[in-house]
């Protein structure tokens, strides 16, 4: 992933993460991928009463090329996703996925054949906004969410300690079958 | 009249502007300057009634009302010693997807009793699509003055349908409630 | 307009009828509301009920007919030529009086939709919402009742929502002919109740839920647990008897929450018994989750492959001596599957589906007279029966929709029944059934005398009349000479002879030729023509076919196997299951398919795990030899069917039994179809010359007991009959042991102690429940039915 590659390992990095994560969350650039109703709420976050520009987000670019962020607003069909999947491949790394409003996230109220069950199916997503739709302040605040994460990235090896933790709870995880709660 | 070169005409707006109100709302910084109206849409509240218990009895009425399928409710058999809400039956499992959750409040709407009510809380986002399925316990109203956390008897005295009628005003008041509930917790 | 129900209506039996303005010719003797269904007109209704009789309660579907001065209810009057009938739909009087009536209904009704279980599918509520009003004009109080109240361990009874309509008391009557429910008080109080010392315990109690038109009487079992709404129905079979029930099973998220008699009008009617009812949450106890084989002496989890190929290379090394023990509750098409598994794939005839009591005499009667015949005697032919004798078989125990339909045939159509039994029991008397009084292990001798010349046995004389149908039951298979008599009894007297098993998936593994000596469809293994049609099918030359029958009963097949396959027996049921299980312990390698852990899969080598009914689509053959086939109730499971197992392991094998998918499995059934050639001919077993000294021991299965699928039901066990040892008033005087006293009944290999009832039973004889709670008589006496026990006063010394 680009920057730490050239970087020799060791404890130099726990400070270029945190410059790293500061200067990467500092200019997020979003991809617009409006599909529906929400992405009117996104738009209206573009504007001067939200003005998204405040997090040095201003520039929502149509070249995926140039963008880190894609907010996928609105349900996403069977016959857009790969297309979704196109433009998120064509994204240069580090990149984010935001699944913005229900039916981005699982589909929402429109449980049937034509509508993907979620954008997860097919791009990997680091945060869910639920909203039907999402006030501009619900997207603002899921925004700095994924603000957080990003400054907390790890870079290097300890990006690769991470990893292995992660897929360690992941095996040891029960499958969401087993995970009934109080269901009997 | 001539007229002014057109770059400098651009900077009149700008100068113009500069004495206008701010319109940027700044959030989140001042969010408590922007609350959502009253009435807006938020996340659920199960509420309980005065003493404590739970006001919801797990009809199942509003995952029926429910267009997006997100409520899932499973009631179950108020006992002795084990009563969670006024009558026969409560919500043992009470869960809101809010990734399905599309805010309309027709489950609002359905409840009989008034126990499912909206917050005007919104920032629900989360990175992980487990933790946005609320539970019962995400979502209960939390304990205010007066109340005593279920399960516990109904008030001595009192049957379900004072509750429903509104005649119960708080568990300390009849004293008896919370030694009772003391004693099964 | 005409309506006639059968195509051969004289114009005498039809009457000319106004409807309506319409005018209709309808049979004579036509209800009112029947009329009016036909015709497509619904009037509301809570007590009318097809199968009982009419009894205008609820006077809900008061209609009005011309030159009567009120209005009449629909419900109870009879069609005469010449009425004219106005309906709601078109008389404002039957409406005012239909909307009257609700009003009156639900002027004590507590309202309590929301926590009551039958919300979302009540009628009262339905009608409410078409004929009654938005408000209320009551504004008295409400009559209350303490609610609900346990009329048994299982059925709840809330007297706040009942309308009276009389629904549960008239089926509790007219069709269980248990009238424990009854109307109490009169007026505003007026409550169904029991009395306080006898609960509901009638093993037809949840169909007065099924048939409540309010939420009255709910079960313990599905209390609050879901709403109609949520539920995913599947029409299935019960599982648990031969009796075919038909069902609906409700699913709500991948568990069954409970299941409803369907309407099967040629089967079980709109009734079911309470064990396929409640009992089906075994589903999730104690499953087995994934194959499992043996290491160093322990069973660890597998994959697949492995196990498979681990089983495989077990059976291929004792390729030609292996046994294959099926039970007798695998769907038609699985017994097939191993059915063909054992011959092509394992080249033995060594198989067996009767983990029971079992001979050699039954498998040839089998083979004569049952496997791969048509259907028949049926539900009709009992209806229709003049006389119905029964032998070995206690059909409230046994298979209850057979007692419902000799009830209903002897009270409505002069059927006549008869019992070769040693007890008068409840069942044969809610029949008014006549009673032969035969001690256990004697009824081959019954039989033998009823044919000879000159015999002035009644029920003889009442097997010739035509029509008459001679029903044997699975037990008579412990008793020589028993069946052999059966089947020589029937062909003198020109009788039909029926065979009724106690499980569900016998018959259709006796025609699917899980037995040996039998191939598919009845064919004898040893018949040319017969071996010749299943070999073509199954792609095999004849003679790679096993050429001999193989051996017969569990315990020899195991004994002589070097590797067995058992799939779906429970040692429990088997008198002879210590030898069965000492046998499967020895130095032999033991396949087990198996759904839940159990004493068998618990040492076998390798365990494959598979799927229950509810998993799965299948057929199961009731006892008429109708094929009753189901669909999947709960979907996206991942366990599989045994067809499907078998079909994997035959690939690991190198052999090929086709892919065990259900659809195919039943066209080959389909093709293969009922053996027309000829067959083996009859048992000709003489009976045992009876035993000496002591008492007879007579026994069979109650219909709650012990079973392995009923575990986990504490609410229908507590439904069940009292464990109690039950012999007639001379026996025990000659004893010197007295009503409700504590007895102590042994064999040299062990003794049981209960209370002791007295009733008509054979004399020398005790009756005990053979598995029930505190009195398992193979386990704790080691005894059979017609041993020789000895019954003192007193508790264990």
């Amino acid at each position: 992933m680009g920057l730490e590659e050239k970087l020799p390992s060791g404890v130099l990095l726990t400070t270029v993460e945190q410059v790293a994560g500061y200067a990467r969350k500092g200019s997020l650039w979003p991809a617009t991928f409006g599909l529906a109703c929400c992405a009117i709420e996104m738009m209206a976050v573009g504007g001067p009463r939200y003005d998204i520009a405040r997090f040095g987000m201003e520039v929502f670019r149509a070249s995926p090329r140039q963008a880190d962020l894609m907010i996928v607003a609105g349900r996403v069909s069977q016959k857009m996703a790969p297309v979704l999947r196109q433009i998120y491949d064509q994204m240069a790394n580090p990149k984010w996925v935001l699944a913005m409003g229900v039916c981005a996230s699982s589909g929402g109220m429109f449980n049937n054949y034509a509508i993907l069950q979620g954008v997860d199916h097919v791009v990997p997503v680091d945060i869910y906004l639920p909203g039907c739709p999402p006030r501009p302040e619900m997207l603002i605040d899921a925004i700095l969410k994924l603000h957080d994460e990003i400054q907390a990235t790890k870079l290097g090896v300890n990006a690769i300690k991470a990893q292995d933790i992660q897929e360690s709870l992941a095996l040891t995880a029960p499958a969401t079958l087993e995970m009934r709660g109080l269901l009997p | 009249m001539p007229e002014l070169p057109t770059a400098v005409r651009g900077f009149g707006v700008t100068f113009r502007t500069m004495f206008k109100r701010v319109v940027t709302e700044q959030y989140p910084e001042a969010a408590a300057k922007y609350p959502p109206k009253p009435r807006f849409h938020g996340r659920h509240q199960l509420n309980r009634w005065a003493d404590g218990l739970e006001k919801c009895i797990g009809c199942e009425l509003c995952a029926w009302a429910c267009p997006a399928d997100a409520i899932f409710v499973e009631g179950a058999d108020n006992s002795e010693g084990g009563r969670f809400s006024p009558g026969e039956r409560y919500g043992r499992v009470y869960q809101i997807n809010y990734l399905r959750c599309i805010f309309c409040g027709l489950c609002i709407e359905a409840c009989p009793t008034r126990a499912l009510t909206m917050t005007n809380e919104f920032e629900l986002a989360d990175n992980n699509r487990t933790d946005l399925i609320f539970t019962k316990e995400d979502l209960l109203a939390p304990l205010q003055a007066g109340m005593v956390l279920p399960p516990h008897d109904m008030v001595p005295g009192f049957t379900e349908k004072d509750y429903y009628a509104g005649k119960v005003i708080g568990a300390t008041d009849t004293g008896s409630a919370t030694d009772t509930a003391k004693e099964s917790t | 307009m005409t309506i006639a129900s059968g195509s051969e209506q004289t114009q005498t039996d039809l009457v000319d009828v106004v409807v309506d303005d319409i005018n209709v010719r309808v049979p004579k003797g036509t209800l009112v509301i029947r009329v009016a269904e036909q015709m497509g007109v619904e009037i509301p209704r809570f007590c009318d009920h097809p199968l009982l009789d009419p009894v205008a309660a609820c006077r809900m579907c008061l209609i009005e007919i011309d030159g009567v001065p009120k209005p009449q209810p629909a419900c109870a009057i009879t069609v005469a030529d010449g009425m004219k009938i106005r309906t709601q739909r078109t008389s404002p009087v039957a409406e005012k009086a239909q909307s009257g009536v609700m009003e009156f209904l639900l002027l004590n009704h507590p309202l309590d939709c929301p926590i009551c279980d039958k919300g979302g599918e009540c009628p009262l509520q339905n009608q409410a919402m078409s004929s009654g009003r938005g408000e209320t004009r009551f504004e008295g109080k409400k009559r209350t009742f303490e609610k609900p109240i346990a009329i048994s361990s299982q059925i709840l009874l809330d007297r706040e929502r009942c309308v009276s309509c009389a629904r549960c008391t008239r089926f509790a009557d007219q069709i269980a002919g248990d009238p424990m429910l009854e109307l109490l008080e009169r007026g505003a109080q007026q409550q169904v109740g029991v009395a306080d010392d006898a609960p509901f315990n009638s093993y037809f109690s949840g169909n007065t839920i099924q048939i409540c038109p309010v939420g009255a009487l709910t079960s313990t079992l599905y209390r609050f647990r879901s709403r109609p709404f949520d539920l995913v129905s599947t029409p299935t079979t019960c599982e648990h008897c031969a009796s075919g029930c038909s069902l609906r099973t409700d699913v709500r998220r991948g568990e069954v929450t409970r299941r409803l008699a369907w309407d099967d009008p040629e089967v079980n009617e709109e009734w079911n018994c309470d064990k396929g009812r409640f009992a089906f949450r075994y589903i999730r106890q104690d499953r087995i989750e994934s194959p499992l084989v043996r290491e160093d002496g322990r069973l660890r989890p597998a994959s697949w492959p492995e196990a498979l190929d681990i089983a495989a290379r077990g059976l291929a090394a004792a390729q030609g001596r292996v046994g294959v023990l099926t039970g007798g509750r695998l769907t038609a098409e699985d017994a097939y599957s191993y059915a063909k598994f054992a011959r092509v794939a394992l080249r033995t005839d060594d198989i067996d589906f009767r983990a029971r009591m079992a001979s050699d005499e039954e498998a040839q009667f089998l083979a004569a007279l049952v496997a791969g015949q048509p259907l028949g005697p049926t539900y009709a032919d009992l209806d229709a029966a003049s006389n119905v004798v029964l032998v070995g078989f206690e059909p409230e125990d046994e298979s209850p929709i057979v007692l419902l339909r000799l009830r209903r045939a002897a009270l409505k159509a002069n059927t006549r029944v008869w019992s070769i039994s040693a007890s008068l029991t409840g069942g044969l008397a809610k029949m008014q059934g006549t009673w032969v009084p035969c001690q256990p292990g004697a009824e081959a001798q019954v039989m033998d005398d009823a044919q000879k010349d000159g015999s002035d046995d009644a029920f003889g004389a009442a097997l010739r009349t035509p029509g008459a149908v001679l029903l044997v039951g699975e037990r008579l298979a412990g008793i020589p000479g028993a069946l052999s008599a059966a089947a020589a009894l029937a062909r003198n007297t020109g009788a039909r002879l029926g065979w009724v098993p106690r499980r569900a998936g016998e018959r259709g593994a006796l025609d699917a030729g899980a037995l040996s000596g039998l191939l598919p469809g009845g064919r004898p293994l040893t018949d040319p023509a017969a071996r010749r049609e299943v070999s073509d099918l199954w792609g095999v030359q004849a003679d790679e076919l096993p050429r001999y029958a193989g051996r017969r009963g569990s315990v020899p097949i195991a004994q002589s196997a070097d590797a067995v396959i058992v799939a779906g027996v429970d040692p429990v049921d088997d008198p002879q299951g210590e030898q069965l299980m000492a046998a499967l312990a020895g130095d032999r390698f033991v396949l087990s398919l198996e759904t839940h852990h159990g004493p068998i899969s618990e040492l076998a080598d390798v365990v494959l795990p598979v799927a229950v009914d509810a998993e799965r689509a299948g057929t199961y053959v009731d006892w008429e030899g109708r094929s009753r086939s189901f669909g999947t109730a709960i979907s996206g499971v991942t366990t599989v069917t045994d067809s499907r197992v078998l079909a994997m392991l035959a690939d690991a094998m190198d052999e090929s039994i086709g892919r065990g998918d259900v659809m195919e499995l039943r066209a080959e059934l389909a093709t293969l179809g009922h053996w027309t050639g000829d067959r083996m001919s009859a048992p000709d077993v003489r009976p045992a010359p009876p035993a000496a000294g002591g008492l007879r021991l007579a026994s069979w299965r109650l219909l709650l007991d012990l079973g392995r699928m009923q575990q986990g039901e504490p609410h229908l066990a507590g439904t069940a009959r009292p464990t109690e040892a039950v012999m007639s008033a001379a026996t025990a005087a000659s004893r010197g042991l007295t009503e409700g006293s504590l007895v102590t009944v042994s064999t040299p290999d062990g003794s049981l102690t209960l209370p002791l009832r007295l009733d008509e039973v054979a004399h020398d004889t005790v009756w005990l429940p053979m598995h029930s709670p505190g009195c398992s008589i193979v386990q704790d006496l080691g005894a059979v039915p017609g041993d020789v026990v000895e019954v003192v006063p007193g508790g264990p010394r």
